[in-house]
């Protein structure tokens, strides 16, 4: 009797949502045509007009934008701290799963010449540098792999800053592959490096990040803060390289364990708003996080909108981490 | 699933059902015989991968139903069936897949999609060689000839045959399946094995062998394939004697279980109709 609620959960959204429904059985062949820019459907088309979520309250996707940058530009400082004390130090767990399992920088020689060709991850959303700096470890020093290089990409300069901060711990050939530079997800053909000065916007914005030239799109505990998710799925196809994976780290739902979730809902809702207001002194943004995480679309919904926007998954398409509090979704491009 | 129970035990007083089923295990039978209840759903499983479509699929075989979809995508079975060709000289290793994704045009990260890394390209070997066996069957010599039990050792050692080009690196992929992780995962497909050989070799039986053919089967499998891992002999001679030794000894053991079970029943009854005629009310 399980398939019962999936088929009517799955009925109800695909009347909700009825241009989204055909591509979810794509083959492998038609994925250019459905992907022409002139077929992208009105939902992944960004419109600062439109309603769309922040927290448990209805906003445009321009207040939206806005919020989410007041709500990160308080917490900048106290970011990881809060992390850990609100995950028990768990987080650190997820993020090396993430990166090992990515495994960046893996490329096995041959005979013949060097077959290894250089690699450009890009971290969006990625302002302190938690994934970045784990990728760089992972592709130099465990891989032995120095090609690789990094483009952490975050909306936030009072995020990116920290990051900045963090990465002059790093060693001199592992900062010389790190780029920061301040773009929005949804829109990545203009990106500014990140200025120095805050109080000085950098006035000068960059040739954009290039169609077809990323080999990994890493976003951690990010999309769900995003104004327009399907319009930053499609931003991610684009400047991947065909077989270019997207990979997502994010909180998502406990439903399949429900005595477990009851808990975890306590913790949430009681006890994260509190903790916010007495390390960070910051309730409200605490309490936009618990009800973020509240609103981001299931595991398999999520799944099924990385699908529409053109990715190809393997297996079921995500994995759960810690019983489903997180999970990680990846999806690739497929070739033309 | 109480509301089908009437359902299902009229339709399986009716004769048409019983013989659909008849290749499939007792129990199983009564689940497939429910799903007849149910209306088709509009999923084809040709098109639909089985990531997507969220089916279980039937782990026996059925003459009414499709064949169960490929568990692998378009683009996976791209990539292992290129990563498959880099076994022998990179074994069951994520150098292996990284090969084979940059052979079939992906990049090495491409293989990070992999939810279960190496181990995808073991359960791609174990499904090929697995689904192989009915095309194999036709070309063994004299098969529609055989008894069943000379049917089941010829599909075996074909199956043990499909090992022969990775056996170097067998025992690699044994120990990466045998991890917790991937256990459930080996057994479930070790039993899909046993099954697919005792339907291939036309077994029909409903009974309690059901379960013990494919029992006994698995095991014998199990331990010829780790024998075969060492065997250093000229065409794993000493792996088919092994398998014989292996088959013959279930074959006796059957014989001795219905020996005691005949006896057992024929002195219970007696003992019963000795005291019966002794005024014993029984």
């Amino acid at each position: 009797m399980v398939a019962r609620p999936v088929l009517l959960r799955r009925a109800v959204r695909s009347a909700l949502r009825p241009s989204a429904k055909k591509s979810i059985t794509r083959s492998f062949s038609s994925t250019a045509a459905r992907l022409a820019p002139n077929n992208t459907p009105d939902y992944a088309v960004p419109d600062p007009a439109r309603a769309t979520h922040f927290g448990f309250e209805t906003v445009t996707e321009a207040e939206k934008r806005e919020r989410v940058a007041g709500v990160f530009t308080s917490v900048a400082e106290s970011y990881d701290r809060m992390n850990d004390f609100m995950s028990f130090g768990w987080h650190r767990i997820w993020k090396d799963h993430f990166v090992a399992s990515l495994n960046p920088g893996f490329s096995p020689l041959t005979d013949g010449p060097d077959p290894r060709a250089p690699q450009h991850i890009l971290d969006i959303a990625g302002g302190t540098g938690d994934i970045a700096f784990r990728m760089l470890h992972t592709a130099h020093v465990v891989n032995n792999n120095p090609d690789v290089r990094v483009t952490i990409s975050d909306i936030n300069p009072a995020m990116l800053t920290v990051g900045k901060q963090r990465s002059a711990a790093l060693p001199a050939s592992q900062q010389a592959a790190l780029t920061f530079v301040e773009a929005n997800a949804e829109d990545l053909t203009k990106t500014t490096p990140l200025s120095t000065n805050l109080s000085i916007p950098n006035p000068n914005p960059t040739a954009a990040i290039l169609s077809n030239s990323v080999d990994l799109y890493t976003v951690a505990f990010g999309i769900r803060n995003f104004s327009n998710i399907p319009a930053a799925l499609r931003e991610a196809h684009r400047v991947l390289k065909p077989g270019g994976v997207f990979a997502c780290l994010e909180f998502s739902k406990v439903d399949k364990h429900p005595l477990f979730n009851t808990v975890y809902k306590e913790w949430s809702f009681r006890a994260i708003p509190l903790i916010g207001q007495l390390i960070a002194g910051d309730r409200d943004s605490y309490q936009y996080l618990v009800e973020s995480i509240e609103r981001f679309p299931s595991q398999e919904d999520f799944r099924d909108m990385i699908v529409d926007a053109g990715f190809v998954v393997g297996g079921c398409g995500y994995e759960d981490l810690t019983g489903g509090v997180a999970a990680i979704h990846k999806g690739m491009k497929p070739r033309q | 699933m109480p509301p089908n129970c009437a359902a299902v035990a009229r339709l399986l007083l009716r004769p048409s059902t019983a013989t659909a089923t008849a290749t499939s295990c007792p129990l199983r039978a009564i689940r497939a015989a429910s799903t007849l209840v149910r209306p088709p759903t509009s999923a084809s499983p040709q098109t639909t991968p089985r990531s997507l479509s969220q089916s279980h699929p039937r782990p026996y075989h059925s003459t009414t139903h499709p064949p169960p979809p490929s568990p692998f995508t378009p683009t996976e079975s791209a990539i292992l069936s290129a990563s498959y060709a880099h076994v022998p000289t990179h074994g069951f290793t994520p150098s292996s897949l990284a090969l084979g994704a940059r052979a079939a045009g992906y990049l090495d990260i491409s293989t990070s999609i992999f939810p279960e890394g190496a181990f995808s390209l073991i359960k791609w070997h174990l499904y090929t060689q697995r689904t192989a066996l009915a095309g194999k069957k036709d070309s063994i010599a004299g098969f529609e000839s055989m008894s069943l039990t000379e049917r089941v050792e010829a599909l075996t050692w074909e199956r043990l045959m499909g090992n022969g080009e990775v056996v170097g690196r067998w025992q690699e992929a044994l120990a990466i399946m045998a991890q917790p992780t991937y256990v459930f995962a080996s057994v479930k497909e070790l039993a899909e094995l046993a099954d697919e050989i005792w339907y291939l070799a036309g077994d029909v039986s409903v009974d309690p062998t059901w379960y013990t053919k494919r029992a006994s089967l698995s095991a014998i499998y199990a331990a010829s394939e780790l024998f075969m891992t060492n065997d250093r002999s000229p065409d794993f001679s000493e792996t088919w004697h092994f398998l014989r030794r292996r088959l013959a000894e279930a074959g006796e053991i059957g014989d001795a279980t219905r020996s005691v079970r005949e006896w057992l029943s024929f002195t219970a009854s007696a003992g019963v109709n000795v005291l019966r005629s002794k005024g014993v009310p029984i």
